[in-house]
């Protein structure tokens, strides 16, 4: 796998200053624009949700009222969780002062409680990114990704396995904490030392009523609420939390897992400058390139890049901000990992693949693709 | 109530949020619908009323008053009350407390209300409410609040107003001259300058339609601070009155000594802050405490030459909590207190040091403390 060396200390330190003056040029441009276009985010998330669910109920007149129904709901819990829920939580809006748009206050229409993933994912995730051993959102646990870890008969399903995650994306989103704290399974290999600021049975409490909340209003309350057609609405919104599992997994494996996305070791980040951290967290995202529309619904994952280096500005501005980045990349021969959704989702895939099999099998010198 | 009646009625409500919480994500159904609702009623909040700004008015060279319209929904106030006021300025919510100058009455008869602001020098949010809402406009206002009311029965009083302290006193004037009321108030009105009180003629005009009332317009260029002697000689009578005072801190302390050391039974001195309350810390100076942030995972130590609130000991930390009016009043921040005692500077009492609900902007760390944070 391709590891980019450190540049030097004058390129670093320069390259450090031209992306904080990127950083304070957008950061002065907050306003009023981003305020007005989160709330429409969230009004069209509002009337998507309503409308979906009501669309669904008219499946009994004819099926594709049902699938219609199925597809807004689908994109609601997509906006919910990806251009609202996560980059809300991300404190991108805290600013607004608003309790309902507060970072504090969020709560997403995921399985996954949002404390939790606060937790793991805006300290764990955002500061050892793609650290082996450290980050643990890279292969979450089950997936081998590079040949940084050994090989084991397990990888050799892994493609099958990602498929599943996938499905499940929400719930794996739910458990990841507690899988580290090993909960519920593998007492006997629970850590002496937890780094939880809370207890573990504050973890499993809120474990379970997150979940147990999810289950209810998809499963329970919905149906209910429209019983003659309790099995389409069943059906209807586990069919939505499908697309919305499938869509999230694939575009977040795209922001850390392409082919050319980096590794590192605990060493690289002991003492780190900001430049230094701004260049490993350039080298381990890559970007997608598309519409607006793309964008927006990706949560603007698709500029994973310009959102690793500038996790709290609100993501509207990370296209804009990506023109600039891409610029002092190239100057500074820093590789800028981009393209097209079709291209990079095809090598997550090798790459899933490609880790399947011992590195043995693939050890000679391939030609790259 | 019967208790197990109470609890079956908790049981009933507890179940509602979960559902609730389950259905929609937010706390209660009004905050879900609030986006929707913005739709049709555009600015429209869940927890607050809307108001129309109909007229910026300039008093002073540093003060205006805002004449509001609150929608028809609002519930109205009593004299002395005050309201929070929110404006969005550059997409943020700002928050800030202001007393309601104009009376009851003159609300009952025009549906409007007035606030007379100073603009605070350097300030964020007075200097910019006068421009951003010249031309009219929509805020969010609170229900009314506040227990700095219009003394029941008939005893003489006393109402000491300092500098823009003098607005809950425009209404309680007001709304008595309204009521045609016989009571004897004296008002001792303490300025900076002799061109700097407030409603000057509208006072002298309020005593021919309220007889009882009496003025003392205190300049404090010639006449000085407030003190013992001014009392005796404005309102020789004072320790049998009733004593209302609103100010700057410094001189509602100076106040209440002069009226507890001259006699006044403490029940009879009302007062009211206007502004945030002094930070003085009795005893716990000594020593700094950690205050630790249980979900941001940081614990800090506090300095204790410099007391600061946990409001700006969590934000000096790069936290964010959510915040409004940063005096005390407006209870957005409020905060999950795990463990520890935090000294509240507006209540002057300590808490208890088991769990509780704090106000990040007016508490000060008195012992360790970790909040849910």
């Amino acid at each position: 796998m391709t590891k980019t060396a450190i540049p030097s200390a004058e390129t670093l330190n320069a390259f450090e200053r031209e992306l904080n003056d990127v950083r304070d040029d957008f950061m002065s441009r907050i306003g009023q624009a981003d305020a007005d276009y989160i709330r429409k985010v969230i009004r069209t998330q509002r009337l998507l949700e309503l409308s979906g669910r009501l669309v669904m109920v008219l499946g009994f007149v004819h099926p594709l009222w049902w699938v219609a129904g199925v597809i807004m709901l689908g994109l609601a819990k997509i906006l919910d969780n990806m251009e609202i829920g996560h980059n809300v939580m991300h404190g991108q809006y805290d600013w607004m002062n608003d309790p309902n748009i507060s970072s504090r206050r969020f709560e997403w229409e995921n399985a996954g409680d949002g404390n939790s993933w606060k937790r793991y994912h805006n300290h764990e995730h955002h500061t050892y990114t793609n650290i082996i051993g450290k980050d643990r959102d890279y292969g979450y646990g089950m997936l081998r990704l590079s040949d940084d870890l050994p090989w084991r008969p397990k990888n050799l399903w892994q493609f099958i396995s990602y498929i599943n995650l996938s499905l499940l994306f929400q719930w794996g989103v739910a458990y990841h904490e507690a899988a580290a704290e090993r909960i519920f399974v593998g007492k006997n290999k629970r850590r002496k030392d937890s780094s939880l600021p809370i207890s573990r049975r504050q973890l499993r409490n809120d474990f379970l009523n997150k979940a147990g909340k999810t289950i209810f209003r998809d499963y329970i309350f919905w149906p209910l609420v429209c019983f003659p057609v309790f099995w389409w609405v069943f059906f209807g919104n586990l069919a939505a939390n499908i697309i919305r599992n499938l869509w999230t997994s694939t575009i977040i494996f795209c922001g850390h897992f392409t082919e050319e996305a980096q590794t590192f070791r605990e060493e690289d980040c002991v003492n780190e400058t900001r430049g230094q951290w701004y260049f490993r967290q350039i080298l381990g995202s890559s970007n997608l390139e598309g519409p607006r529309w793309f964008h927006i619904l990706t949560g603007h994952l698709s500029c994973q890049v310009e959102h690793h280096l500038f996790p709290d500005i609100p993501a509207r501005h990370y296209p804009e901000m990506a023109k600039r980045v891409e610029e002092i990349c190239h100057r500074h021969q820093i590789p800028y990992n981009t393209g097209s959704f079709a291209h990079q989702y095809f090598t997550v895939v090798k790459r899933v693949l490609k880790y399947s099999l011992p590195d043995s099998f693939h050890s000679r010198p391939r030609a790259a693709a | 109530m019967t208790q197990s009646q109470t609890l079956e009625l908790n049981t009933w409500s507890r179940g509602l949020r979960w559902v609730t919480s389950a259905v929609t994500l937010h706390q209660n159904l009004a905050d879900y619908v609030e986006p929707l609702a913005q739709m049709i009623w555009p600015g429209w909040q869940a927890s607050s009323w809307r108001a129309r700004v109909l007229e910026v008015r300039p008093e002073q060279a540093d003060v205006y008053t805002l004449v509001l319209r609150p929608s028809a929904s609002w519930k109205g106030f009593v004299a002395g009350q005050y309201i929070e006021l929110s404006a969005e300025k550059n997409g943020a919510r700002a928050i800030r407390c202001f007393s309601i100058s104009s009376s009851p009455a003159h609300y009952r008869r025009t549906g409007l209300i007035e606030l007379t602001i100073r603009e605070q020098q350097g300030g964020l949010i007075t200097p910019w409410l006068k421009q951003a809402f010249a031309g009219g406009g929509g805020v969010n206002i609170s229900a009314a609040k506040g227990e700095f009311l219009w003394p029941q029965g008939d005893k003489p009083l006393l109402m000491i107003a300092g500098g823009s302290g003098i607005t809950p006193f425009r209404s309680m004037l007001q709304e008595a001259a309204a009521r045609s009321s016989t009571r004897a108030v004296h008002l001792m009105y303490y300025a900076r300058d002799a061109h700097s009180w407030l409603f000057h003629e509208e006072f002298q005009k309020l005593m021919l339609s309220f007889p009882g009332l009496t003025l003392s317009f205190m300049d404090s260029d010639v006449q000085g601070f407030i003190s013992a002697q001014h009392l005796h000689d404005f309102c020789p009578d004072f320790v049998t009155r009733e004593v209302m005072i609103c100010g700057p801190s410094a001189m509602i302390g100076m106040a209440r000594d002069i009226c507890a050391d001259a006699g006044s039974a403490s029940d009879h001195i009302h007062f009211e802050y206007f502004g945030a309350a002094p930070l003085d810390m009795p005893e716990a100076a000594d020593g700094s405490y950690v205050v630790s942030f249980e979900r941001e995972g940081k614990a800090v130590a506090t300095d204790s030459d410099a007391p600061q609130t946990l409001l700006d000991v969590a934000e000096a930390n790069g936290l964010k909590p959510v915040s409004g009016c940063r005096m005390g009043v407006c209870h957005q921040c409020i905060c999950q207190k795990k463990s520890g005692v935090v000294f509240n500077t507006q209540t002057g009492r300590y808490s208890d040091t088991g769990p509780g609900e704090i106000q990040l902007c007016v508490s000060v760390a008195s012992s360790d403390v970790i909040l849910d944070l």
